[in-house]
């Protein structure tokens, strides 16, 4: 959320003057993530660290449908390049007692399945814990759990 | 099942009257078949058991609602071990004859001195364990595991799946092992306790055991620049950009 806020600080002192008209094509709300979303590197890979002047955006989705929720992988052009990343929690509301974030979290993965980065500060859903899948090893460099 | 159940209770008395009476019954290979629908399958039996009436007219009572018990045995070489006449077979022992691959063990449980013993045995070197405060909901025990080579770590991280399969209980869950297709860091999750099989470059990169023993203080998170928000942000402005 701060990257794209920072990458279009330019572009809000103009919507200021603008806060009537639309200039600009809305979409609907969409299901979690899917391609094209931009989402929030947490972790502290410096791929997913250094500035650039687009944000990360998702650009394939690893399930049948193309809608990513919180465990599955993803495929991120970041920093003019391909990478894999797990999602780590969408705005999206999901199950009635799982937490909701407020920005869409995606952690960096090689392609073993190990991440990228070494910690998390970004707290973690604990239902990771429970679902079919390589988490173990997010679990273990976080340091948050929600 | 239930049958089965109950018919080791029945053995169970009947031997251990036996070991009470200080009787040399030649109890070999003392098995369990069920009612009709398995005793079909069951005919693995090698000798049958000698718990006759002539010895304990008493307990033919016991016996005769019973039927007959046939030893099930697989394993050649606990028929060479158990095969010594004049011995009497406790229940103790029974359990471990039938130590085949389709039966579990169900004396102990799989708890952190049985996984680190085994990992112990399998030559895993720098066994880190760490004990999780309850604040923490993850896990109670937190195991960083080095090893020699990545077929090193397959070796052990199979073996203990194998010592877990063989130990669990009927309400455990399963355990799998994530990360097989990583040669360099693989974990187990087995509820309780979590390990983690890594090559010691692979641990020198992800320092484990400092993040869990030092939680927040940990260097790793401080060095992680904070975020801050740029002075002119608003919160939803950006809702309704498209770029």
């Amino acid at each position: 959320m701060a990257l794209i806020s920072r990458s279009c600080s330019g572009f809000l002192a103009q919507l200021s003057s603008l806060t009537h008209h639309k200039a600009f094509s809305v979409s609907t709300a969409a299901a979690a993530i899917q391609k094209m979303t931009r989402v929030r590197v947490v972790d502290n890979s410096p791929l997913g660290s250094t500035p650039w002047h687009r944000s990360p955006r998702v650009i394939h989705v690893y399930t049948k449908n193309g809608v990513g929720k919180v465990g599955d992988r993803v495929l991120l052009a970041i920093k003019g390049g391909k990478k894999k990343a797990l999602i780590v929690g969408h705005k999206m509301p999901g199950e009635r007692m799982n937490p909701r974030f407020d920005s869409n979290n995606v952690v960096l993965i090689e392609d073993n399945g190990n991440p990228t980065g070494t910690r998390i500060k970004v707290p973690l859903p604990t239902h990771l814990r429970k679902m079919e899948g390589d988490y173990s090893k997010l679990l273990a460099i976080a340091s948050r759990f929600v | 099942m239930y049958v089965l159940h109950c018919s080791r209770q029945f053995v169970s008395q009947i031997l251990s009257h036996n070991v009470l009476r200080g009787y040399t019954g030649v109890v070999r290979d003392a098995c369990l078949i069920s009612k009709a629908r398995r005793s079909t399958t069951f005919l693995y039996r090698r000798y049958t058991c000698l718990v006759s009436q002539q010895l304990h007219p008493h307990l033919s009572a016991f016996y005769n609602g019973i039927r007959r018990y046939y030893a099930d045995l697989h394993n050649e070489e606990n028929v060479l071990k158990s095969d010594s006449p004049g011995k009497l077979l406790a229940q103790q022992d029974e359990y471990e004859m039938q130590s085949d691959s389709s039966q579990r063990n169900p004396q102990e449980d799989f708890n952190i001195s049985v996984l680190v013993s085994l990992l112990r045995q399998e030559n895993a070197a720098d066994i880190c364990v760490i004990k999780v405060p309850e604040d923490i909901k993850y896990t109670d025990y937190f195991i960083v595991v080095s090893g020699s080579s990545s077929r090193h770590l397959r070796a052990m991280a199979l073996y203990a799946i194998k010592v877990y399969k063989y130990m669990k209980k009927d309400g455990d869950p399963h355990a799998n092992i994530e990360g097989k297709d990583a040669e360099d860091w693989m974990c187990i999750d087995f509820g309780r306790m979590v390990v983690h099989f890594m090559l010691p470059e692979t641990r020198e990169v992800y320092e484990l055991e400092k993040l869990w023993t030092l939680r927040s203080l940990d260097e790793q998170l401080s060095s992680i620049p904070v975020e801050t928000l740029p002075e002119d942000f608003i919160y939803g402005a950006d809702v309704n950009v498209t770029k």
